[in-house]
């Protein structure tokens, strides 16, 4: 993995700007919108956490950050460039996507899964696009920093959903990106998956400088391991702040409509949430 | 607003929560010693160097299967024969050029079985592209109705005479692949509005729209005077009989070119195996790659359609055996699929010719015989991996 030098001045990651989307055709889109009037600056080298019940935009909002999703109105800037001036191949190479499920139906191993990683590095729409030593030098690095190097042979669709996932992430890595997206990241996986692949994120942040945003349903999750916590209702900002200021019993309960109490983690201080019996 | 909270009082926090060293994260055990010692290779991925071996051992043998097949049909000719015929050339001197051989050789046997080659390897190529596209290893640009758009467009044509010939150029492809682009658009909108795993959505929907479109074309042949109508159903059940030379040199061109444009999208439909918005996520511009696969994929399947009327199940099988064999990468897959597809249907149409010699079986009644019970396994089987 290659340094990147720290530009003094540099503008922020990411600048939303009253950013307004909805599914569908533009009427019903513009009726019901999925997000309403966000805006946010996500900091270089902060973990943020985007918290909220089903359907409050937290995956739409991350979506829309990888230009996955184009907004009807509002700007987002990546490092202070429009979003819409730049190709997807550009945006790609500074901010990675992992997606909560990956799917695949086709017999790809390991290796040939994260090297698709490199695939905005090749800059051409044409041909076969060979990868260069380099790209297999960034891979291999990628795969035995999240310890999947020994399953570079096997295939996708044979090994555990901790295992796909930290493939997915090594995947991410490799595109070198100075910002990783991260959508429910531990939502299929066991306990000791979890905390695995929590403690990989948070390395990557406070070892490389990577600049984290990640979606979540798990509050202690996010309370223990971001910086800063955002959370949405019905496509609108509520909270924003520490997990501190945001996993507070009352807002926890106006937004997702339910009783909580909220302690602290025994290890860390933090706030922790449970559900009253 | 945009303040970052210090890490301090959670960096280190937690004692027992020691963050493991680079590189040292505890991960299983490879599952076996044969798996460990395959993971052992650095980066089991496709080399320019694997690319050229394999495509070339694969044409070797396609070049043995074309010269293999010319010598069988109603009349045999020995390989000795065949060689020393095809080293004639086509514009032999006149005492050899009357030949009955010869003549059979040349200006019967050479153009069908090339047109075989070609038609096999289009749709095989057509078939893997789809399965990447919409993400469904069973995709067949006959099983799920694109085929049967394609000949609609073509019964269209020659039924109302609709500007059959241009420049003495057929135009029947045109209107089959604005028939294959139809289809091809309406499945899509099927696959998906319903997520992008439903697997028996999609093929449901592809049943459905064989029907209308065949019940549309059967309503059209009734229109017809009854010549023009068993010459239809003939057509329609897949036939290589009778090519020219330049009506294959026409098809080449056609189908080279739909071929090369899949085979110069193969990256991107490696990334799109992974769904849309995560091939959007890694850099891949998805709706300008999609409009041009589609626009392939009508080309192709719409040519061959014309040519050689419905031949079903080439796109489904070949793509899967040379996936178990080769992997799954589509630089890989596209060519080696196109080559292996010409070679199944050489040696099908083979079959066709000699089984019932002199009466010939329709090409595409022995590839749904192969391929049906092959199509019907693999469903089954990827019905019980949904289950487990």
């Amino acid at each position: 993995m290659s340094e990147r030098p720290e530009t003094p001045n540099r503008q922020p990651p990411f600048v939303v700007d009253a950013v307004t989307f909805g599914f569908g055709r533009k009427e019903t889109a513009e009726q019901s919108p999925v997000l309403k009037n966000v805006s946010l600056t996500i900091a270089s080298g902060e973990v943020l956490g985007i918290l909220g019940p089903n359907g409050s935009g937290k995956s739409t909002l991350l979506k829309v950050l990888m230009r996955i999703l184009v907004p009807q109105q509002g700007r987002v800037k990546l490092f202070g460039h429009a979003h819409d001036a730049v190709s997807q191949a550009e945006i790609s190479r500074r901010v990675a996507f992992v997606p909560q499920e990956t799917q695949q139906a086709f017999p790809f191993t390991i290796s040939e899964m994260v090297l698709m990683g490199r695939y905005p590095h090749h800059n051409r729409t044409w041909g076969p696009g060979w990868e260069s030593s380099e790209d297999r030098a960034v891979a291999m690095q990628a795969m035995s920093d999240l310890g999947v190097s020994h399953l570079g042979g096997r295939l996708i669709t044979n090994v555990s959903g901790g295992e796909r996932q930290r493939a997915v992430i090594a995947r991410a890595l490799a595109q070198e990106p100075e910002i990783l997206l991260l959508d429910e990241p531990t939502a299929f996986l066991d306990l000791h998956h979890q905390l695995e692949i929590a403690r990989i994120i948070r390395r990557l942040n406070q070892e490389r400088g990577l600049t984290v945003v990640l979606v979540s349903h798990d509050l202690n999750l996010a309370s223990q391991y971001c910086d800063r916590l955002l959370l949405l209702r019905e496509g609108e900002i509520v909270a924003m702040g520490s997990p501190e200021e945001v996993i507070a019993g009352e807002s926890l309960e106006r937004v997702y409509d339910c009783p909580v109490l909220v302690d602290r983690h025994p290890q860390s201080g933090q706030p922790r949430v449970t559900l009253p019996v | 607003m945009a303040s970052v909270t210090s890490h301090s009082g959670k960096a280190h926090a937690g004692g027992a929560s020691a963050v493991p060293a680079p590189g040292f994260l505890s991960g299983p055990e490879p599952a076996s010693v044969a798996e460990g010692f395959r993971s052992a290779q650095a980066v089991a991925t496709l080399s320019p160097i694997k690319w050229f071996g394999v495509s070339g051992a694969l044409g070797a043998l396609a070049f043995v299967t074309f010269v293999a097949c010319l010598g069988f049909g109603t009349e045999t000719i020995s390989f000795a024969n065949v060689a020393a015929l095809l080293a004639q050339g086509p514009f032999a001197e006149s005492e050899i050029r009357n030949a009955p051989h010869y003549i059979i050789l040349w200006q019967v046997r050479v153009p069908r079985v090339v047109l075989a080659f070609m038609v096999g390897g289009s749709l095989a190529a057509v078939g893997a592209s789809l399965q990447a596209l919409l993400r469904n290893p069973l995709a067949d640009p006959y099983v799920i109705g694109i085929s049967s758009g394609a000949a609609l467009g073509a019964a269209v044509a020659v039924l109302f005479g609709i500007g059959l010939s241009i420049l003495g150029l057929s135009v029947l492809p045109f209107y089959a692949f604005l028939g294959a682009l139809l289809s091809l658009l309406i499945v899509y909108r099927i696959a998906v509005s319903y997520g992008s795993f439903s697997i028996h959505t999609l093929l449901l929907g592809g049943v459905v729209l064989n029907a209308i479109f065949s019940a549309l074309i059967l309503f059209l042949t009734t229109l017809a005077d009854p010549y023009k109508a068993s010459g239809m159903y003939a057509w329609l059940m897949g036939s290589l009989t009778g090519p020219d030379f330049p009506t294959v040199l026409i098809l080449a061109v056609y189908l080279l070119l739909g071929v090369a444009v899949l085979v110069s999208q193969a990256s991107a439909l490696n990334l799109l195996t992974l769904g849309e918005e995560a091939a959007r996520s890694l850099g891949v511009e998805v709706e300008r790659v999609k409009r041009v696969l589609f626009a392939a994929a009508a080309l192709l399947t719409g040519s061959v359609v014309a040519f050689s009327g419905l031949i079903g199940f080439v796109g489904l099988i070949v793509p899967h055996a040379v996936r178990l064999v080769f992997g799954a990468d589509h630089r890989l897959l596209l060519i080696a699929s196109g080559i292996v597809g010409g070679i199944f249907l050489m040696l099908a149409d083979t079959l066709a010719r000699t089984l019932l010699s002199p009466t010939e079986i329709p090409v595409g009644v022995v590839t749904a015989l192969v391929g049906g019970p092959i199509f019907l396994y693999l469903l089954v089987r990827q019905r019980r991996r949904i289950v487990s």
